[in-house]
């Protein structure tokens, strides 16, 4: 950011350079050209051929010294109305105040010069277009620039009655000398509309430059967003792993303690089963609250982690496999159908859904009481839909237990949502957003984790 | 990002700008605090005869005109003699040092007129209450204007005359024509008089020296150019003026007399303009001009179709670049309008005055003042009937280069002894294909 700050201004800096080029060399010309007509006309006094160039002229000239005096003046004026004009501080009327003066300055100039040098305008266009950005810029530019051929051919044709043209001041000299003025006058105005198109072109430059570093500053802003995207997924999965590393060294824990002291205390019974059958008795009661107990930490454990076919198999297959198993344990009837399989599915999604359908069958059979049950998979419109529904008995008002809420909580990670109605039985709907600008989160999940291999 | 200073910043900046920019305003356009009014003179005649005392006219209304103006200077630059006072005007007019009020030479008036050297009057004019164009001859007044706007005012204006050899036609047994006469009695004097006086087979006297084709078609009352420079030299009146001269020259049977032959006593006629007759009238120098004959002035005479008199005018105009043209104008008027420098000019100058009340009521005594005792042919009013009737040269941008190809086509013409009515026309078309490359130009 600041870094473009810095260019932009380094820019305009440069611009305001060539700038200060097109005024020094305009003032140079004009004191110059100012000088020549002066010089000329004394020296036309001075040698007493005054009656026969007046014979040559269209309109009585200034007087040599009032003539050099009002291009001086005018010039001043012009550089220093054209100064106010382009410093930021002033707006409004005031600006216009001074424009209206550089633009009277500027005639009054061309005018003490007889119309011998109008690359001042070119400065005043200058002037204008700086303090004018995009299209009326481009508008104006072109308006200028109309202006100025305008006045180029006009100051020809309709001033020629009253304009002393510059020929005449060099008539005055011997053919040679004349021919030297007349190229050095031209190449002068040539050499300053060069210098003009050069800052027109700085101008365009500068405009194209910015535009371009916002377009930088533009892409550099997405990658930062895909960045920190892939950093939340990122963030997510090590929480995970945390999560289930916590979990196994709980499961460890628990299961473990609670398996050792079964086996601790079935072996007292083995001892005491026959001497004692009521501390036995009391033993085994209290190995069973150690089971149920165990039980309970397990199943609470167990909750949190990834089942088993999930890792070894593909989503669709563990899926699958699952309600087969499950099927056949109970001897429901269940039938999955994948109608429209969704593609890219992250870990937590496929997590998420196959919870769902483990949850969904557990209360269709222990609540519900169903014969059949019908599993339904399909991804549609940017969504991925589950579907689960069973032929029991359902109920009326559904009382969210624990498995409903789980299961609300788990899709609400993934952004998804549940409904559940009874009608013919018990019908669940979950649905998933589907990420459609999947992709290149994915790849950049890849590509972190091949990082954190590498780490 | 406003600068350090607060809002008030930038609004002393803006007033102290402005301040700047009403003063230089103000310098440019402060008018000085003196009043001095500066005037553009030539030292002595304008028409290129001896003048005693080259101011003392122009003194004496500077005095009037001061006088009646408290607090104003008239100045004027001294010694500049006619011959230089064109490059003079130019100069002051380059540097930017116009007087007020200058004389126009009649060759540089279009020039100036063109490049906006010279105000235009007519508003002064009409907002002068005690002012009337009316007062003046309008041939005068005419040689001050351009395209119907007055730019200068006639100050004094000089005829063309046509001087006579009284001894010779005495010798002749011609009788002196009367002032209205014609182009007929010129021309029977003329052939009468063209003959070998001596005896020795050569034509030693003429009729005429210098009348010009030019004289014989104004006094036609034809114009070569109208006032704006349009062509008229194919006019019928001009064909019968060139007829008319054609015949006119037959009498000198060939031959070409010289000036000398005038001064010698050999010439009958030649024109002159007012100013050398008024100039030379006087007793001194009358013996001293021509001293082998008696000689007198009369108009040019008539043609038949019309009749006008060519008429030289002076005029004066104010300068554009004039600071005080009210004060300007009220000399200008002081010049061209006020009696006495106009009566002025009737006495004291070899030129006559353009305000038609000063001829008109002027006296014998006064006449026999100007012109001494020997003639009765210009009383006051036959001087106003030839200003009523004078025509200046027109004035128009380009005129001398028309001019001199008209004349240079018209000698051609003459040279060859017939005045064809299509020579006329081609050459009208070529003087009208030359104004308009001027007018491209």
């Amino acid at each position: 950011m600041r870094s473009v700050a810095v260019a932009r201004e380094a820019d305009a800096r440069s611009l305001f350079r060539m700038y200060q080029l097109l005024a020094l060399y305009n003032t140079i010309v004009v004191l110059l050209l100012g000088g020549f007509l002066a010089i000329t006309q004394q020296k036309i006094l001075a040698a007493g051929e005054a009656r026969a160039f007046l014979a040559h002229l269209p309109n009585l000239p200034m007087a040599p010294a009032a003539g050099f005096s009002a291009t001086v003046a005018a010039l001043l004026l012009l550089l220093g109305a054209g100064a106010l004009y382009r410093s930021d501080r002033f707006q409004g009327a005031a600006r216009h105040f001074y424009l209206a003066v550089e633009l009277l300055c500027c005639a009054l100039l061309i005018r003490s010069l007889d119309f011998s040098y109008d690359g001042v305008i070119l400065l005043l266009v200058a002037d204008i277009v700086h303090r004018f950005e995009g299209r009326r810029q481009r508008v104006l530019l072109a308006g200028a620039m109309l202006v100025l051929y305008a006045v180029s051919v006009y100051s020809l044709a309709a001033f020629q009655n009253l304009v002393v043209p510059f020929d005449a001041y060099a008539a005055y000299y011997a053919p040679n000398v004349r021919l030297l003025f007349t190229v050095l006058k031209n190449g002068a105005s040539a050499l300053n509309i060069v210098l003009f198109m050069l800052y027109v072109i700085m101008l365009v430059q500068k405009k194209h430059e910015e535009e371009e570093r916002l377009r930088a500053l533009g892409a550099e802003l997405a990658e930062a967003n895909v960045r920190l995207r892939a950093y939340a997924i990122e963030a997510e999965c090590m929480a995970e792993t945390r999560e289930r590393n916590r979990l196994a060294r709980e499961i460890h824990d628990t299961l473990g303690h609670a398996l050792t002291g079964i086996l601790a205390g079935i072996d007292a019974c083995l001892v005491t089963i026959d001497a004692a059958p009521d501390f036995a008795r009391q033993q085994l009661l209290k190995i069973r609250e150690t089971a149920a107990h165990g039980i309970k930490d397990v199943r609470r454990s167990v909750k949190k982690l990834r089942p088993d076919d999930l890792e070894r198999l593909p989503f669709r297959a563990a899926l699958a496999h699952m309600v087969e198993e499950y099927a056949e344990a109970t001897g429901m009837e269940a039938r999955l159908t994948i109608l429209h399989y969704p593609g890219n599915l992250r870990a937590e999604e496929e997590d998420v859904l196959y919870r769902v359908v483990q949850e969904g069958m557990t209360n269709a059979n222990r609540h519900g009481g169903a014969k059949h049950v019908s599993i339904t998979l399909s991804a549609e419109r940017g969504n991925i839909y589950l579907l689960l529904s069973d032929d029991g008995s359902g109920c009326d008002t559904v009382k969210a237990g624990f498995g409903l809420r789980h299961m609300e909580e788990r899709l609400k990670l993934v952004h998804g949502s549940l409904r559940y109605w009874s009608d013919r039985g018990f019908t669940l709907e979950a649905v998933i957003p589907e990420r459609s600008e999947g992709k290149p989160a994915e790849e950049l999940t890849e590509q972190v984790a091949g990082k954190e291999e590498k780490r | 990002m406003r600068a350090m200073g607060g809002p008030y910043q930038g609004a002393k900046l803006f007033f102290a700008f402005f301040g700047l920019f009403l003063l230089v305003l103000a310098l440019v356009s402060l008018p000085p605090r003196e009043r001095v009014l500066t005037v553009g003179v030539v030292a002595g005649s304008w028409w290129g005869v001896p003048e005693g005392e080259p101011y003392e006219r122009l003194d004496a209304a500077i005095a009037r005109f001061e006088a009646a103006h408290p607090g104003v200077k008239v100045r004027y630059t001294q010694g500049i003699r006619k011959g230089d006072y064109g490059e003079w005007l130019a100069e002051q007019l380059l540097a930017g040092q116009a007087p007020d009020v200058f004389l126009v030479p009649e060759e540089d008036f279009a020039r100036y007129v063109a490049i906006h050297a010279l105000t235009p009057l007519s508003p002064l004019a009409a907002a002068d209450q005690d002012f009337s164009l009316e007062a003046f001859y309008a041939s005068a007044l005419s040689a001050g204007e351009q395209e119907g706007t007055l730019y200068a005012l006639p100050i004094e204006c000089v005829p063309r005359l046509l001087f006579v050899n009284r001894t010779l036609l005495a010798r002749e047994g011609i009788e002196l024509p009367r002032e209205d006469w014609t182009w007929q009695d010129f021309y029977d004097i003329a052939r009468r008089v063209t003959r070998d006086t001596d005896g020795d087979g050569e034509v030693d006297q003429y009729g005429f020296y210098g009348y010009t084709w030019l004289d014989a078609a104004v006094t036609n009352g034809a114009e070569p150019f109208g006032p704006d420079g349009t062509a008229h030299l194919s006019d019928s009146s001009m064909e019968e003026a060139a007829r008319f001269y054609l015949r006119l020259q037959g009498t000198l049977l060939g031959h070409v007399p010289r000036a000398e032959d005038f001064d010698l006593g050999r010439v009958a006629f030649r024109p002159f303009d007012y100013a050398t007759y008024r100039t030379y009238q006087p007793y001194p120098w009358r013996i001293k001009r021509f001293s082998s004959f008696a000689w007198e002035a009369l108009p040019l005479p008539r043609g038949s179709a019309g009749y006008a008199s060519p008429l030289s005018v002076l005029c004066a105009g104010i300068a554009e670049t004039s600071e005080q043209k009210d004060l300007a104008f009220a000399f200008l008027k002081e010049l061209a309008y006020g009696e006495e420098t106009q009566r002025d000019i009737l006495m004291h100058a070899p030129a006559l005055p353009v305000r038609k009340s000063v001829l008109q009521e002027a006296t014998e005594e006064d006449m026999a003042a100007l012109f001494g005792e020997t003639t009765g042919y210009f009383p006051p009013e036959r001087l106003d009937t030839i200003l009523e009737a004078g025509r200046p040269e027109p004035r128009f941008a380009g005129y001398e280069e028309a001019m001199r190809l008209a004349d240079q086509g018209m000698r051609r013409l003459l040279e060859s002894g017939t005045v064809p009515r299509n020579g006329l026309l081609q050459l009208q078309k070529d003087v009208t294909l030359l104004r308009t490359r001027q007018g491209a130009r």
